[in-house]
C-alpha cells in the first residue's frame, strides 16, 4: 500500500504555474475552504469537546440550544463549557469548567471544554447580571473578589468590559480572579433555569426540587429527570431574577478546591492536541518571513527574482512596520515573507533571498554596555519619585552606617517553545484566524484594522499555546500574517516564525538597574531606605509591586524611577517588573541582615512586624511555616546554605493578595557548580483555591523558570540587534536543574488571591545569590549567576 | 525523487528534496503533526522521534538518512493513550502547555526500553529535553511511574 503517496498528493489548485498571479487564489479557493467547514482534523474535534457538523466551524452554534453562553447540555447529558481564555499550560481549560460545574451541579465526567467564540463576543454584550460583582470585595468569602474590569475603555487593545465574554485576555495570572464569580454565577443561572424548567414542565413548585450529577429531583415525589432530558426547555425558560441569584461561598464548594486532573492532559500524551502550528486548510500556502533584526528598522530592498524558480515558491510580500496603535505602542520591524507550497521550502528560499535592511542608525548605536550605562547614569538623576516619605536627606546625612548596593538584570525574552505563527484566511467580507492568542479580542481589533472588514466579521478559532508567559499577542505574529493574508485575498496563509525570528517578534522584560541604599541604625534596622530603579520607558513595571517600605519597614524611605529611552520593545514576561523588583528587595535585606549580623529570616519577620499592613501577620506567618518546613537554623553540610524571601502581591491593598514565602537550600561545589537542592514553600491558599493541582504545578514550573533566570538567561544587545536568538545561546534549563525535593505547604487567609501563574518562585533568584555569597563569600549583584566565577576554595 | 520511509509501521512513499529535515516530512508529507519545531538547531528536542529505536533529534536530520529505516512518532506510542508512559504521564498530570511533551516521551521511552530502572543521574544525562512550563519535577515523577508500570506490564523493549 502506498499510504503515504496518497497524503503527499497536494490540494487541487496548488499546483501548476509558479507565477504569483496564479497564488492569489480567488474565490474558488475560499469557497472550497468554507464548503469544507475549515478542515477540522478529528483531534481538533476531540479538544473542541465534540464532533462537529460538516460545514461548522468550532464555534458555531450545538446542535441543542444553549442554556446560557457559556453552557451546552446534550441529551446525553455531556456538558460542554465554554472557556474564554487560552489554555496554555496554566490549566485554565480545567479550572474555568471548574468554576462552572460547581454551580451547575453537573456530573464532572462528562464535562467537555471548548472555546468560545471570539466573534460572538464582538456581536453580544455580556448579560447584565454578570456585570454586577456580589458581595463586599476582596475581604467577603461570600462575594466575588476584586475583578480588575475597572477604566478599561470598549476598544480592541485596552480591554473590553462588557462585552460577551468580557475578559478574554489570558494574563495577570487573573483568569480566576476576574472570572470566578460570573462563571460561578453562569453555572448558577443555569441550575435555576434548568430546576424552573423542570418544575414547569411537572407543574410543581421550584422549592421542591435538587439538583445534583445533572439529576434533578423532585423530594415529594421522587420523581427524576437529567438535565439532558431538561435542558432544551431550559433554553427557552429565562430566569425572572438572575440577579438575585447567589453564589456558593468556599465553605459549601464541593468541586472547587479538590484536585482535578487537566482535562486537556490526555491529548497532551498522545500529540493529539491542536496549536496554532499544527492548523492544515485546504489551499493553504506556507509564509516564512524575516523581519529587520533591529527594531524601528525596515527593508531597503530584496531581489526576490533569485529564489523565484526554487521548489515550492509561490510569492513574496513585502510587510511595513506593524502599526504600534496594534501593537500596545511597540515598534517592532518591517520584514519581508515568502510564500510557497511548504514552510520549510518557504524558509530555504528565504534564507538565499538576498535583503538588505534599512536600519536607523539611532537603534544600531545602541549595545549592552552603552544602555547600562545610561541606566546607571539615570540614576544619578533626580528622576520621578514615586513615594518619598520621612526625612530621607536628613537621616542618611545623620547616619552612622550606610549601606549602598546596584544590582542589575538583562532582557529576557519569554521564548515559549511554540513560534509565533497564525493562520488567516481573508477574503471580500470576512477574515478567518487560526491561534493561539493571549488577547484574542485584540487580534480581532488588528484584523479589523488591517482589511477594514469589521470585527463582527471576524472570526478567531482558537488554539491551545504552546507556552505563553505573558501575552504573545504583544508580539506581531497575527498582524503579519493579517497583512500577508489581506495581501492574498482568497489563500489561506499559515505564517511561521523561526526561532531566530520568535526571538525578534517578541517583547522583553525590560533590562533594568536598582540602587539601593539604607541608613542603619545601632541594631542594624533600617531608618531610612532609598530605591531607585532604571527602566527603559514603557517598560512595564518598574514599579509594579515594588514598594519596599510597604514590606519591609523603614521610618524614612524614597522610591523613584529612572527610565532612559531605548528601542528594544519591552511588555509582559511572566512575573514582569516584580520578578527582577523582588530579586532587588530580597538581596538587599539579606546584605542588611548579613551587615547587622542578624539571621536574615528573623530579620525580615522583625521589618515586617513593625510595618502596619493589613496583611503583616500573613506574611509573617509564610516566613514562619517556611523557616519551620525548611529545618531552618539546622546544620547543613559544607558547600551547602539557605536563603529566605518573601513573595508577594497587593498586601499594600487590603484587598486581593497572594503571600508566599520559600526557602531555598542551595550547594555550590568548590567547581562552582550549582544545584538547587530543596524548596520549602509556604503558599497563601486565601478563602480557597480553585485547582490546587494546577497550583501546586504552578508553583513547581515557576521555581525552575526563576532558576533559569537567576542562573543562564540573558538577551544582550550589539549594534542595536538582540544577539542570543537561540537556544545554544540562550540557555534552558533542563530536568537535571530541577530541585530534586519540592515541599509546598498551604495556608488559609482571609481574602481572596490576587492570582500565582506569573510571579511565585523569584525568590530562586536572591536565594541563590545569597547561597552563593554564604558558601563562596562573593556577593554578586547581576544576573545571571553562571557567567560568574562561582568557585571556592 | 521518491523516498520510502516507515513511519509507525507503515510504508510512505514521499517525493521531497531529500535534504529536508525529517520534521518536516513527518509533520508536513505524512500529516502527523504531534511532533513539534521550536528551534530548528537540534537543541531543544521538541522533535524527537526514534529512528531505528534510537531517539534523534528529527529538525536537523536530512530525511535521506531516514530512507529505509523505522521512524517512531508520538502517535505511534498509542493512539488511545495507553501505553505505560502515557498512563504514567497522565496519573502525574505532567504536561503544562505540552507542547515539548511529545518530544519528551519518546526521549523518555528511549530511556525505559535501554534501561528499565533508571536512576535519576541516568533521566538527567538523558532526557535533556527543555521545557519551559519546566514541569519537570512531574516529568522524573512520571519516568519512574512508568518504570514501575512498564516492568509490571512486562512491556517489550
Amino acid at each position: 500500500m502506498t499510504r503515504g503517496s496518497e497524503r503527499d498528493s497536494r490540494p487541487a489548485g496548488a499546483v501548476g504555474s509558479i507565477d504569483r498571479r496564479s497564488f492569489i487564489a480567488g474565490a474558488a479557493a475560499a469557497q472550497a475552504a468554507f464548503v469544507l467547514g475549515f478542515w477540522l482534523p478529528p483531534r481538533a474535534a476531540a479538544q473542541s469537546g465534540r464532533p462537529l457538523p460538516p460545514g461548522a466551524s468550532w464555534y458555531e452554534e450545538p446542535a441543542v440550544p444553549e442554556v446560557n453562553a457559556w453552557i451546552v447540555i446534550e441529551p446525553d447529558d455531556t456538558v460542554t463549557i465554554r472557556i474564554a481564555q487560552t489554555e496554555l499550560g496554566q490549566g485554565v481549560w480545567t479550572s474555568n469548567a471548574m468554576m462552572v460545574a460547581e454551580e451547575l451541579q453537573c456530573d464532572w465526567s462528562k464535562v467537555r471544554p471548548q472555546y468560545a467564540s471570539v466573534n460572538r463576543d464582538a456581536r453580544e454584550m455580556a448579560p447584565p447580571w454578570t456585570l454586577e460583582v456580589p458581595g463586599d470585595g476582596a475581604r467577603d468569602p461570600r462575594g466575588g473578589g476584586e475583578p480588575a474590569f475597572r477604566n478599561r475603555a470598549r476598544t480592541g487593545v485596552s480591554g473590553i468590559p462588557d462585552s460577551l465574554y468580557r475578559r478574554m485576555r489570558t494574563n495577570e495570572a487573573a483568569s480566576v480572579r476576574d472570572g470566578r464569580y460570573y462563571l460561578q454565577l453562569a453555572g448558577a443561572e443555569a441550575r435555576e433555569r434548568l430546576l424552573l424548567a423542570a418544575a414547569n414542565d411537572w407543574g410543581v413548585p421550584v422549592g421542591e426540587l435538587t439538583a445534583k450529577d445533572s439529576v434533578i429531583t423532585h423530594g415529594p415525589s421522587g420523581r427524576t429527570t437529567t438535565y439532558g432530558r431538561i435542558a432544551h426547555l431550559a433554553a427557552r425558560t429565562p430566569h425572572p431574577n438572575p440577579e438575585s441569584i447567589r453564589i456558593k461561598p468556599p465553605s459549601e464548594w464541593t468541586l472547587m478546591g479538590t484536585e482535578r486532573a487537566n482535562l486537556d492532559v490526555p491529548m497532551k500524551v498522545t500529540g493529539q492536541t491542536v496549536y496554532g502550528i499544527d492548523v492544515r486548510l485546504p489551499g493553504m500556502k506556507w509564509a516564512a518571513v524575516k523581519s529587520c533584526p533591529v527594531y524601528g528598522g525596515d527593508v531597503k530592498s530584496y531581489d526576490f527574482e533569485a529564489v523565484r524558480n526554487m521548489p515550492g515558491v509561490r510569492g513574496v510580500h513585502r510587510f511595513p512596520i506593524p502599526d504600534p496603535a496594534l501593537t500596545r505602542g511597540r515598534v517592532f520591524a518591517g520584514g519581508v515573507a515568502v510564500i510557497a507550497d511548504t514552510w520549510y521550502q518557504a524558509k530555504t528560499a528565504l534564507d538565499r533571498m538576498p535583503i538588505e535592511w534599512d536600519i536607523p542608525p539611532r537603534s544600531a548605536a545602541f549595545n549592552t554596555a552603552n544602555m547600562q550605562a545610561a541606566l546607571l547614569a539615570a540614576l544619578d538623576e533626580p528622576g520621578t519619585v514615586r513615594v518619598d516619605q520621612g526625612d530621607v536627606d536628613g537621616v542618611f546625612a545623620r547616619a552612622s552606617r550606610v549601606i549602598e548596593a546596584t544590582y542589575s538584570t538583562p532582557y529576557l525574552p519569554r521564548a515559549r517553545m511554540e513560534p509565533g505563527n497564525a493562520t488567516v484566511l481573508v477574503t471580500d467580507d470576512r477574515v478567518d484566524i487560526w491561534i493561539g492568542d493571549q488577547s484574542p479580542q485584540e487580534t480581532r481589533f488588528s484584523a479589523s484594522r488591517i482589511t477594514g472588514i469589521p470585527e463582527e466579521r471576524v472570526y478567531l478559532h482558537m488554539c491551545h499555546l504552546g507556552g505563553g508567559f505573558g501575552r504573545n499577542g504583544n508580539g506581531p505574529q497575527a498582524e503579519q500574517a493579517i497583512m500577508i493574508a489581506n495581501a492574498n485575498r482568497g489563500t489561506p496563509i499559515h505564517l511561521l516564525w523561526t526561532r531566530e525570528e520568535d526571538f525578534i517578534g517578541t517583547t522583553y522584560r525590560a533590562m533594568s538597574v536598582a540602587r539601593l541604599r539604607a541608613a542603619l541604625d545601632d541594631d542594624g534596622f533600617p531608618l531610612a531606605l532609598e530605591v531607585r530603579i532604571g527602566m527603559q520607558k514603557n517598560g512595564f513595571g518598574p514599579d509594579a509591586s515594588f514598594d519596599v517600605a510597604s514590606r519591609y519597614h523603614a521610618p524614612a524611605y524614597r522610591f523613584s524611577i529612572h527610565q532612559p529611552e531605548f528601542h528594544v520593545p519591552v511588555g509582559t514576561r511572566r512575573g514582569v517588573g516584580q520578578a527582577a523588583n523582588e530579586f532587588y528587595r530580597e538581596s538587599f535585606i539579606d546584605e542588611l541582615a548579613h551587615a547587622a549580623g542578624r539571621d536574615p529570616y528573623l530579620y525580615r519577620r522583625e521589618l515586617v512586624a513593625r510595618t502596619d499592613l493589613p496583611y503583616k501577620d500573613d506574611m509573617i506567618r509564610a516566613l514562619d511555616i517556611a523557616a519551620e518546613m525548611s529545618g531552618w537554623g539546622t546544620p547543613l553540610p559544607e558547600g551547602w546554605a539557605r536563603a529566605i524571601a518573601l513573595e508577594e502581591r497587593g498586601v499594600e491593598t487590603g484587598g486581593s493578595a497572594t503571600i508566599s514565602a520559600m526557602v531555598h537550600t542551595v550547594s555550590v561545589t568548590r567547581e562552582g557548580r550549582v544545584r538547587l537542592e530543596r524548596v520549602d514553600v509556604a503558599h497563601d491558599r486565601g478563602f480557597g483555591l480553585v485547582n490546587p493541582l494546577s497550583v501546586m504545578k504552578q508553583i513547581e514550573g515557576q521555581i525552575t523558570w526563576f532558576y533559569n533566570d537567576a542562573m543562564h538567561q540573558a538577551c544582550t544587545v550589539e549594534e542595536g540587534r538582540i544577539v542570543e536568538n537561540n537556544f545554544h545561546a540562550f540557555k534552558l534549563s533542563r530536568i537535571d536543574e530541577d530541585p530534586p525535593e519540592i515541599n509546598v505547604r498551604f495556608f488559609d487567609t482571609q481574602h481572596w488571591l490576587v492570582g500565582m501563574g506569573h510571579d511565585r518562585g523569584t525568590s530562586v533568584q536572591s536565594a541563590i545569590a545569597d547561597a552563593v555569597f554564604q558558601i563562596t563569600g562573593k556577593r554578586y549583584r547581576d544576573l545571571p549567576l553562571a557567567q560568574h566565577d562561582l568557585t571556592w576554595s | 525523487m521518491a523516498l520510502e520511509l516507515t513511519v509507525n509501521g507503515l510504508p510512505y512513499s514521499v517525493d521531497v528534496d531529500p535534504a529536508t529535515p525529517l520534521l518536516w516530512v513527518i509533520r508536513d508529507q505524512i500529516g502527523l503533526t504531534g511532533t513539534k519545531f521550536s528551534c530548528g538547531i537540534g537543541q531543544c528536542g521538541a522533535c524527537t522521534v526514534h529512528l531505528d529505536g534510537r531517539p534523534i533529534r528529527s529538525c536537523i536530520l536530512p530525511v535521506a538518512a531516514a530512507e529505509g529505516r523505522r521512524v517512531d512518532t508520538i502517535e505511534g506510542v498509542s493512539a488511545d493513550g495507553s501505553h505505560p508512559v502515557q498512563v504514567a504521564w497522565r496519573e502525574l498530570d505532567a504536561p503544562q502547555c505540552g507542547y515539548c511533551q511529545s518530544g519528551m516521551i519518546m526521549s523518555a521511552l528511549a530511556l525505559l526500553r535501554a534501561n528499565p530502572n533508571p536512576t535519576d543521574a541516568d533521566i538527567d544525562a538523558q532526557v535533556t529535553n527543555a521545557c519551559r512550563c519546566s514541569t519537570y519535577h512531574r516529568v522524573r515523577k512520571a519516568i519512574h511511574r512508568a518504570a514501575e508500570l512498564m516492568r509490571a506490564s512486562g512491556e517489550p523493549a
